[in-house]
Parts: structure tokens; sequence; C-alpha cells
């Protein structure tokens, strides 16, 4: 797509790029074929490639000529000659009866007369010959963009100004916006590109939660994006791209009260706004997850995504701060297996009135390679008070008599 | 305070209604105990207004006791609406939230980049329908962003808390206040020891010691308030004691500047208004 706007599937390995006019952008065919292949090597695709008059004889050039090679206009049939026959897309029989027939190159092929051709290997065989050669045409089955929901604007005279911006993004998503209303979709996220003079693209996205056709709305939250649009020296065509369409059922009219409102509905333009400000993973809920490592056990969800089935365990109290990384502290305590008697932190000194444990946790060793595991990685967890009331939640990593090493303590998390 | 003087009270509640305006009384979320309530002058806290909340010592930093404080005092708006919560660090732990009984299904917690980020996010969060709490995690605000915060929470009645918390590696020492004026109250909480039940090892259910420095067209008070359990009935808190009042005044906010700076910024409000 960045190349040509018509694409062809070609088997299973194969592209075809309809290049007519476009490669001036590149600066030359050649360049645009070196930039495309170079493309497709980074993302892991190397590939071949040439450039000719018609399908047939760049389909022959890729594969059997050196490659990148570049047929002038009109010129292919002196580089289609020294190719083997199996270049010309034949069927199955005439392949096999060609070189048994001493003909092994196209340009043997080319020099004998039609009629004989025609009869001897069908008409299949001529047409693929023409094909090549330009002397018919050849349809291709283009793939179109998978949405059609995309909108286009270009304009007379070249815009920069921000509220022209705001003024045609406004009027861009209205058009896609009253398409999606008229066929009940909806959408979730939109891509608004700014095409400027120099051929620059200038993208700016916004995301909904649930999928949403409000032309106001969509604006709104495209709005404070299009302060970052470098307009350059003038954007000629706006486009806006509509994805995640789902069908979403007509439009009820907003009621602006408490009662009339589902909750859902009302959060949802907060949860874009914020997301679209913030970033997507600046805004959560926190979801229960099977794990009993403590710093597993919360996975961040949408905020308004369906409510995951799992729950957290009532009977084994959490600490309402966990702190990201477990703090080392210095404890004092009377008896290897004992909860400390004081322990230090931060400086602080602190003295233990009461204390609840231990909860022992243990790694998931299913989730690691076999050698990480050893009794290093249990922890006990110890709900500890101190004489002030406040409580921690600290942990013995290791086990003492398992090995050279002490037991180091940690503090995970304050209750409060 | 109330039934003393019934031309006061009447009186009272005309300036009530003049600095409503023409709205309904807000609804309050009563704590269940008449020593409590009887300290608001609408008989419990109240809702469509913003609330500051503080720890002192360690807790400025790492607000251990006023979030489990906050979130067991808006444990009943909870099953009312979402919940937002905005802090600037992600170390709020959602099951021990559902261990002190606060829903977290309904729970959106954001994470901001700046003190301005989290008090326009909150702003932002209390406007909007469906949410019937938000709670931010700021120093305090000054009086033009405390004054948004409150005209945010009348348009649909949610209830703001302002979790008052220094950041990590913050200037030490007390926290600015020059806040106050917007806020409808004013609360210090710490942590107080627990009381486990005889003959029984561990801990007890938490207990914290609530001062409630500041209330408008109430008077403060402080206790040592208790996780009720659930034969307590609905209300979150079981009152355990009441502290008399040379243990507040031991506290370096002493009672006759609680009673000025109560008493100037509400004629600032009801100007503004």
């Amino acid at each position: 797509m960045r190349f040509s706007p018509a694409v062809a599937l070609d088997g299973l390995d194969g592209l075809f790029l309809d290049v007519e006019g476009v490669s001036h952008l590149w600066g030359g065919e050649a360049a645009m074929l070196d930039d495309l292949l170079a493309r497709l090597e980074r993302w892991g695709a190397p590939a071949r490639g040439a450039i000719a008059d018609t399908p047939g004889a760049a389909w022959a050039l890729a594969r059997y000529a050196p490659d990148r090679t570049i047929a002038p206009p009109g010129g292919q049939a002196p580089l289609l000659a020294p190719l083997p026959v199996a270049a010309l897309r034949l069927d199955e029989a005439a392949q096999a009866q060609l070189p048994r027939l001493g003909l092994f190159q196209v340009g043997q092929l080319l020099a004998l007369p039609r009629a004989q051709l025609a009869r001897r290997f069908g008409l299949s065989a001529m047409m693929r010959i023409d094909q090549a050669l330009g002397d018919a045409r050849e349809a291709l089955t283009f793939r179109r963009p998978a949405t059609p929901w995309f909108e286009r604007l270009a304009f007379f005279e070249p815009i920069s100004a921000l509220e022209d911006l705001e003024r045609v993004t406004r009027d861009i998503c209205a058009l896609l916006c009253d398409r999606l209303e008229a066929e009940g979709q909806g959408a979730r996220r939109f891509e608004l590109v700014f095409h400027r003079l120099d051929g620059r693209d200038q993208p700016v996205r916004a995301g909904l939660s649930r999928p949403g056709r409000d032309a106001a709305r969509i604006a709104r939250l495209l709005k404070p994006k299009l302060g970052e649009v470098d307009p350059g020296f003038g954007i000629e065509i706006v486009t806006l791209w509509a994805a995640d369409v789902e069908a979403l059922s007509t439009a009820q009219p907003s009621l602006d009260a408490d009662g009339g409102v589902s909750l859902e509905e009302g959060l949802a333009p907060l949860v874009d706004r914020l997301v679209n400000r913030l970033g997507e993973d600046r805004v959560w809920r926190a979801d229960p997850h099977q794990s009993h490592v403590p710093e597993r056990s919360v996975v961040r969800q949408a905020p308004l995504d369906p409510p995951s089935e799992d729950a957290w365990d009532p009977d084994r109290p959490r600490p309402t701060r966990l702190l990201r990384r477990p703090e080392a502290i210095e404890v004092t305590a009377k008896l290897p297996d004992d909860p400390p008697v004081q322990f230090r932190w931060r400086g602080k000194s602190r003295r233990v009135r009461l204390a609840e444990g231990p909860e022992r946790i243990g790694q998931e060793w299913w989730r690691q390679a076999f050698d990480a595991i050893g009794p290093g990685k249990v922890r006990d967890y110890y709900r500890v008070e101190d004489e002030t009331g406040e409580r921690f939640w600290i942990f013995r990593a290791g086990l003492y008599g398992d090995g050279e090493t002490v037991p180091k303590w940690w503090l995970h998390g304050l209750f409060g | 305070m109330a039934g003393a003087k019934p031309a006061l009270s009447a009186l009272r509640a005309r300036i009530a209604a003049l600095e409503a305006g023409t709205r309904t009384a807000p609804p309050v979320l009563p704590f269940g105990d008449p020593r409590i309530d009887g300290c608001f002058p609408a008989g419990g806290l109240q809702r469509g207004g913003w609330h500051e909340v503080g720890g002192s010592g360690l807790e400025e930093e790492t607000g251990a006791a006023p979030a489990a404080f906050t979130a067991l005092m808006l444990r009943p708006l909870a099953a009312k609406g979402a919940v937002v919560w905005v802090m600037r660090r992600a170390d709020l732990h959602a099951p021990g939230l559902v261990g002190l009984g606060f829903p977290t299904g309904r729970l959106i917690q954001v994470r901001a980049r700046d003190e301005a980020e989290v008090l326009s996010v909150l702003e932002d969060a209390l406007a909007t329908v469906g949410v019937a709490a938000a709670i931010g995690e700021a120093e305090s605000p000054d009086l033009k962003a405390g004054r948004r915060l409150q005209l945010a929470c009348e348009r649909r009645g949610a209830t703001g808390i302002l979790l008052r918390r220094r950041p990590y590696g913050g200037p030490v020492g007390r926290v600015r206040e020059v806040s106050g004026a917007a806020a409808q109250t004013r609360w210090r909480i710490a942590a107080a020891p627990s009381q486990p039940p005889p003959g029984q090892p561990g801990l007890g259910p938490p207990r914290w010691r609530v001062e409630l420095e500041r209330c408008r067209g109430g008077r403060p008070g402080a206790w040592i308030l208790e996780q009720a359990e659930a034969v307590d009935g609905p209300h979150p808190f079981r009152l355990v004691s009441k502290l008399a009042d040379h243990d507040v005044a031991a506290e370096p906010a002493p009672a006759p500047s609680v009673g000025f700076a109560d008493s100037a910024p509400r004629g600032g409000a009801a100007n503004a208004a």
C-alpha cells in the first residue's frame, strides 16, 4: 500500500504491484524497487523483483532474470528470450512437452509460427505468450483495503492553519460517521492522516473503549493532538480510516440524567478521554489473576472490559500498598523460624508488637526453567504490627539451614 | 450542637439554603455513630463535595493508612457507581482493597504524570456521569484548583477525596497547608495499635487514629476507629474511643486557629458563588 494502491496476490509467494505513475515519488523505478525489496528484507521476507510493462513479463523477469531487472517500455521481448520456457506460466502439460521437443528457451518459442504453436499447445499457451509480450491484456484481482471505512478529503488549496485542521477533522469525522451510522456500525480506532505537499504523512490516532460513531466526540478526541501536526508547506489531502468496526445498535439519544444513562455509557467517554490523553498503559482496572506470587496476582485490564471470573482469596490478607520492589530490612529475630521482634526500614527502627504468619508462598516452578528452582525462592510472609499500630507485610526469602547463605528479610507492602 | 437554641438552628438552615442556592441539600454518608456524625452539619460526610485526607510522618510519603481509611469510608459509594483512583505511583494493591471490603470491579486506576494532571483528571472524573467517587493522590491544591474540584463535585453529586501524598524523595517536612479552604473537611489519619480479641493470636482488626481537623459548618473531632466486622452493621467503622481535647491539642494544629481557618474562606466561597 505504501508503494501502490493496487496490489494483487500471485499464488503463495508473489505480489503484483501496479506502479504506473507512481515511481516518480521515489525518484525512478530502480530506486523504488530497491526501496521495496530493502523493506521486505528488513521485515524478514527477502524477495526478488522486476518491473515490466506486463504482469506476465514482470513475473518471468522476477523469477528467472537477474534480480531487479527493469524492462524498458515495450522492450520485454529481448529480455525474455534467453529465459527458460517455465517463465511463461504455461500449463503443466505444455511445460512437460516443450523440453522434449528441444524447446528450452522463450526465444525459441517466440521464433516459431503462431499457428503451429496454438495447434500444438493449445490456446492457453498462446494467451500466456501474448500476455507476457503485451499483445493481450491480463486482468489482475487487486486487493482492496480490507476496510471500506475510509474517507478522503482533498483540498483545492493546501491548508496549514490549526483552525483549518480542526475544521477538516470535524468534517471528515462527520462524513465517516454518517456512513457508519447508515450501516449500523461503530468503530473503536480512528486514524487521521494529513498528507503534506512534500509527500510526508502526519498521522493522528484516537481510540474508543466502546465502538462509537459520534463524530463530535471523535473530533474532540483528535483535536488536542492536532497541535503536533506539522503542516510544512501545506496539507493537500486528509484521510480518515476507521478500524475495529463492529455492529452497533441504532443510536439512542443520550439522556443527560443520572438515572437514564447506563453506567458504561457514562463512563466510556471518560475512559476514552483519559486513554487518549495519558496513554493506554496509564488507565486500567486491576483484575484477579491466578497466581500465588503477589506481584503476579493482579493483571491490568482495560477499564470497561468484561470482568474476569477469578477472585482473590479473601482469607489471605493483602496490603493496600504493594511496593514495586521489596525493600531490604534489617531484622532481629529470636528464633530462626519466628517473625522478627524488631526491624529497621528506611532508617527507622520498629519494635514488632503483634505478628501473624507465616504464609508460605513458593515460586511458581512451572513458569521457570528447572535450574532456577531452589529453597531460596520460597517466601514466608508475615503480617506485623509495630508499636504505633502501623502494619507491614514482610517476608523472609529462603529457609534457614538449607544452605550456607543466611535468608534475607524484605518489606513488601503496607497495610495502612 | 443542634437542639440548643431553635432560633440558632433555624438561622443556620437559612444560611445553608442561601449557600446552596437552589440546590437541594446534598446526601450524606453517615458513619453510623452520633458522636462522629454530630460533627458534620448534615449528619454525615457530605457527598457532592471534596475532602482532604492526609497522613503524618512517613505516611505522608507512603499514604497507606489514609488510603485504607478512604477506601473504607467510601465503601458504601463503591456500590453506587464507578470509583476513579488517580495516582502518581502505581502502588495501590487491589487485593488489599478487596480485603477491606472495597469492591474493585468498577475501580478505574489512573497513573498521572504530575500534580497538575492528577488534579485535572480528578476534576474530569468527578464531573462524569456514573462516577460515584474519585480519589486523587497529590499535594494540596491551591485555592483555585480546590474551587474547581468543588464545582466538579457539585455537577453530579460525586464525592472527591484528595489523598495528600508527598512524592517520594520530595522535600521533607510538613506539606503545604494553604489548600484547606475549598475542601469540605480535612482529615489526618494515623495507624493505631490494634487489639486482637482476647485469647486469639495474631492481629486484630485494623485501627486508625482519625482526626477531623477541619469541617465546614461543623466542628472538628478526633477518634480511634476500628474496621467494623460484619456483625456490627452496615457502617464500615466502629468507634473505639473518642480522643479527649488534650490529646488533639498535642498535635501541631491548635483549636483556635482551626476555627479561624474555618470561617474566613467560607466568606470567600460565598462571594465566588
